[in-house]
Order: structure tokens, then C-alpha cells, then sequence
């Protein structure tokens, strides 16, 4: 359903991606691993059409995405939920998931979703007339998810979810996550914690300076001696 | 001397209503696209002569007018966002802030040239009849017109609050003033936003260029003082605040009156003297956020 073949992608002079290729089945989750700086943020970035790609091609049900703006993309069921947050800071909750249903795709079932996500995160529904910067970090990424949903994907990014927070908070996070999924999302997950991204991914991706180098089922990664030293911290057996 | 205070002070609030109207469109297009768009005041001096225009040639009633000026500035100020600043919206944020001066100072020095062309050098005024009528209340004089031009720049101002925090578009406005990545990631057309935003701004300087030629001398260099008053009004006020804009206006306005008594001539240093004084003690201005 998903594919991306052999992108290369510039930021100015330097290149940032090399030669990447990546595929994604409708309804699996799959992680992306790797450490700060290898150009796992910018290969969603390239999806999302923020930095298209100069070579290779994007395909998502068949549709050319690299040829395609940022707000096209969201139209056609995308959605990036970025590092940063992507939320309006000096926006109230409610107004932010607004904005998120933007698209016409989203804003077709707005009320429905709304519901859905209210359902899902009930605080923001406690906080709706709150402005996003007030809110705590764990809100701020539940909006910022809740916000992605707004726009009804058929294939949600994810960048690094569970930055900055609580254990407990992000293991809310991720049930949120797996719930999504099962209603029939697919997910790209691009998470630090690289041992609770492999519990939840079916496949995993690792990306080293900007290239791919190495694809797996996750719970094979997640025995693989070498993922355990570099990734995850494990040194023995 | 309370009637002589009193009196002052409503004058104040006739000028600073303009102050604050032609303020509005800067900001608004600054706050949204980042671009300081100098070549204000000359498209508030073409609104004017295009309301005189109106006035003179077709005997348009100026605010029975001022939705054509609106419309017709509206339309220049989408063809001047495709033609030139849509190619410096591109760029990142400091290039394109150089660069978006460096053209609306181009503009700057086109304008005029052009407005003698087409109206003179003369000073010209739209002036209907009920112009100069006035009635007075405890003893302090209202002017018709400056009253009128009052009214027109608070509905305005009010319509364009409404617009912006009410009206899904509006909304998104906002949004993309908040942030670009995160407008275009909720599937926002910024380079559209950008388009009506530039359209909506230019739109607003129009306007107040015609309630300011029912009460001053219209002429072709009279764009970037109002620029400059503009630019005041907005650092007094801080971003992202359109009534802040407005109300900071007023304030201007109020301060310049109550100064001329002692300051004469030399008013017009007071909105600079604001101006640094904001600068260096309150960079994000009155109402700005942090």
C-alpha cells in the first residue's frame, strides 16, 4: 500500500538521505530505529512533502506523493505528527484539533473523530479551552496525536511519541497507539525507546547515516545481539 | 480646561482610529507571512485616490464606496502578492525578510512616481458636503466624518476579530501565523493563506487610505509616513494581537493630541520617542506575547 523507493534527500548542500527504500502494509505498524541524526526525522519529513525528495519515488495507493505538496498529502490520508509536536501553541485545544480536521477528508466526519479522540484522550476534552502551551508534556503529545487523527489518516507518522515523558505516561501513550491501530491505521513509528517501539512494530527498519541497513521482523531485532548493544543497552549474551 | 481636555482627547481618538486601522494590515500580513511590507502606506495613498476617484468622477458617496475601494485593493493586493512577494515567500525566514524589504522599498520609490502621473503633485481631499459639519456635546465639538471614520474602523476591526477567531478560515490564518510546519501539516494551503492574508492586509490599508482622505490632504508621498505610524503602532502594540493593534492606535493617537499642546510641531517625534522607548524596555510591545 505504502512504499517508498530509493528517495535521496537533500537539506540545502547536504545530503541527508541515501538511496532509501521502505515499504508498509496496510494496517501494520512499522518502526524506524536509529540514532540522533541518522535521518530518520527527515525520512518522514520527505513522506509528509516538508523536504521532497530530488530522486526516487513516494507511493501511496498508487499515488505519486513526492510529486504532491505538504496539505495534498494530508488529503490523501498522510499524516505526520512531527517531533516538535506540530500543534498551535497559542491556540486552545479545541481549536488546535480543529485546525487538524482541516483537510476536506477531515473535516467531512470532524464530529465523529472529535468524539473518537475525546474518547481516546478524555483530558483534552477537560482541557479543551485550554491553550496547548499551558498544557503538560504528555497532554501536549496527546493532542498532537489527537490533532494527526483530526485529519482521518489511513497512515499516521509518528516522531519520537514518547520524548520527554513519564514511563507512565508513555506507556498510555502507546496504548493510545495500539488502539489506533486497530481500527485499521497504519503507523510509522520513528521512537528512541527503541525497546517498547520493537513490543508494539510488526517489522523494523534501521537507518545509520542516513541509509538503511538492516530490515526485520521486530521480535528478531529485539534478539539480535548487535540491535541489543547499540540500541538497547544490553551488553551481555 | 476639562472641555479643553476632553476635547483633545476625542481628537486624539479621531486620528489614533486611523493610526490603529492602518496598523491592522500590517500586522496582519506580517504576523501571518512574516513579511515587513513597507510599501504600507503606498497602498493606503491608492486606496485614498481611488476613493477620490470615486467621489469625483462617478460622485460615489466615500463610505458607500469603501466595499468597492476594499474589493478593487483587495484584487491589487493578490496580483502584487503572485507577481512579486509570492517569489520571496519561498525562502527561509531571514532571506525573505531582506529580501521582502528591499522590494517593498522598491515599491516605495515607484508608487509616488506613478500617483503623479496619474493624480498630481496637488493635494487633493474627498470632500462631500457634510464634510466640516459637526455637532457639539458638553461643549466638546464631534466632527461627522472623523465620527463616521471612528465607527468604520471599530466595525472593521471588530469583523476582522470575528473572522479570525470564529470562522474556520480565520482560524486558520492563526494557524499559520503560529506556525508554518504545523499549518501545512494539518493539510493547510499556506501559499493560499499567504495569497488572501497579502489580499485581506492591502484590503484594510485601502480603506483607511479613504477615511484618511475625508480628513487630511491626499498626496503622492504621503505613504511612507503613514507607514512609519503604522510600524510604531504595531511595535507599541506587539505581535499577533489585531484589536492590540487597534487599541495601541488609539493610544498613539491620545498621546500625539495631548502632546501637541505643549510640543507643537514636534509631535511628531513623540510616536518615535514610543517607538525606541518600547524598543529597549518592552521589546514585545504592549499587548505582545512572549
Amino acid at each position: 500500500m505504502f512504499e517508498v523507493n530509493h528517495i535521496d534527500v537533500y537539506y540545502g548542500e547536504l545530503k541527508a538521505l541515501w538511496g532509501v527504500s521502505l515499504t508498509l502494509d496496510k494496517g501494520e505498524i512499522v518502526a524506524l530505529i536509529g540514532a540522533n541524526g541518522s535521518g530518520k526525522s527527515t525520512l518522514l519529513e520527505a513522506i509528509a512533502g516538508l523536504l521532497p525528495p530530488t530522486t526516487g519515488e513516494i507511493l501511496f495507493e498508487g499515488v505519486r506523493l513526492d510529486k504532491e505538496p505538504s496539505h495534498r498529502i494530508v488529503e490523501l490520508g498522510v499524516c505526520l505528527v512531527p517531533e516538535d509536536r506540530g500543534t498551535f501553541p497559542g491556540m486552545n485545544v479545541l481549536e488546535n484539533l480543529e485546525l487538524g480536521a482541516f483537510s476536506k477528508r477531515g473535516r467531512k466526519e470532524k464530529e465523529e473523530t472529535l468524539h473518537v479522540v475525546y474518547g481516546l484522550f478524555p483530558i483534552l476534552k477537560n482541557r479543551r479551552n485550554q491553550l496547548a502551551r499551558t498544557l503538560s508534556g504528555g497532554e501536549q503529545q496527546m493532542l498532537a496525536i489527537g490533532k494527526g487523527l483530526l485529519s482521518r489518516p489511513k497512515l499516521l507518522m509518528l516522531d519520537e511519541p514518547s520524548l520527554g515523558l513519564a514511563p507512565l505516561v508513555t506507556k498510555n501513550i502507546f496504548e493510545a497507539i495500539c488502539q489506533i491501530n486497530q481500527t485499521g491505521v497504519s503507523i510509522l513509528l520513528v521512537e528512541q525507546n527503541v525497546h517498547i517501539a520493537l513490543k508494539v512494530a510488526k517489522r523494523a527498519y534501521i537507518i545509520e547515516n542516513g541509509r538503511i541497513v538492516q530490515h526485520e521482523q521486530a521480535k528478531n531485532l529485539l534478539e539480535d545481539k548487535r540491535v541489543r548493544q547499540a540500541y538497547l543497552g544490553i551488553h551481555s549474551t | 480646561m476639562v472641555q479643553f481636555l476632553a476635547q483633545t482627547f476625542v481628537n486624539g481618538i479621531n486620528v489614533g482610529a486611523l493610526y490603529g486601522l492602518a496598523a491592522v494590515g500590517l500586522s496582519l500580513i506580517f504576523g501571518v507571512m512574516r513579511i515587513l511590507n513597507v510599501a504600507h502606506g503606498e497602498f493606503l495613498m491608492v486606496g485614498g485616490y481611488i476613493g477620490f476617484w470615486l467621489f469625483k468622477l462617478y460622485g460615489v458617496d466615500p463610505f458607500m464606496g469603501l466595499p468597492l475601494v476594499g474589493i478593487f485593493l483587495f484584487l491589487i493586493g493578490i496580483v502584487f502578492y503572485k507577481v512579486v512577494f509570492s517569489r520571496v515567500a519561498k525562502f527561509h525566514e531571514e532571506v525573505k525578510l531582506k529580501n521582502s524589504l528591499l522590494i517593498a522599498f522598491g515599491l516605495y520609490l515607484i508608487f509616488p512616481q506613478i500617483a503623479m502621473v496619474l493624480w498630481t503633485a496637488d493635494e487633493r481631499a474627498i470632500s462631500p458636503k457634510y464634510s466640516g459639519q459637526a455637532f457639539d456635546l458638553l461643549g466638546v465639538r464631534f466632527g461627522y466624518v472623523p465620527l463616521w471614520n471612528v465607527c468604520v474602523a471599530v466595525v472593521i476591526v471588530l469583523a476582522m476579530y470575528l473572522f479570525l477567531n470564529k470562522t474556520y478560515f480565520g482560524k486558520s490564518l492563526r494557524g499559520t501565523a503560529e506556525s508554518w510546519k504545523a499549518a501545512k501539516l494539518s493539510g493547510i494551503n499556506i501559499e493560499w493563506t499567504f495569497m488572501i492574508t497579502f489580499g485581506l492586509g492591502i484590503s484594510l490599508a485601502g480603506i483607511a487610505g479613504v477615511l484618511i482622505a475625508l480628513t487630511q490632504e491626499l498626496t503622492p508621498v504621503m505613504g511612507m509616513p503613514w507607514t512609519l505610524k503604522a510600524l510604531i503602532v504595531v511595535v507599541l502594540a506587539g505581535m499577533g494581537s489585531i484589536v492590540g493593534a487597534f487599541v495601541a492606535g488609539l493610544i498613539l493617537g491620545i498621546v500625539e493630541a495631548v502632546s501637541a499642546i505643549f510640543m507643537g510641531p514636534y509631535t511628531i517625534a513623540i510616536g518615535l520617542l514610543i517607538f525606541l522607548i518600547i524598543l529597549v524596555l518592552r521589546p514585545r510591545g504592549l499587548f505582545g506575547r512572549a
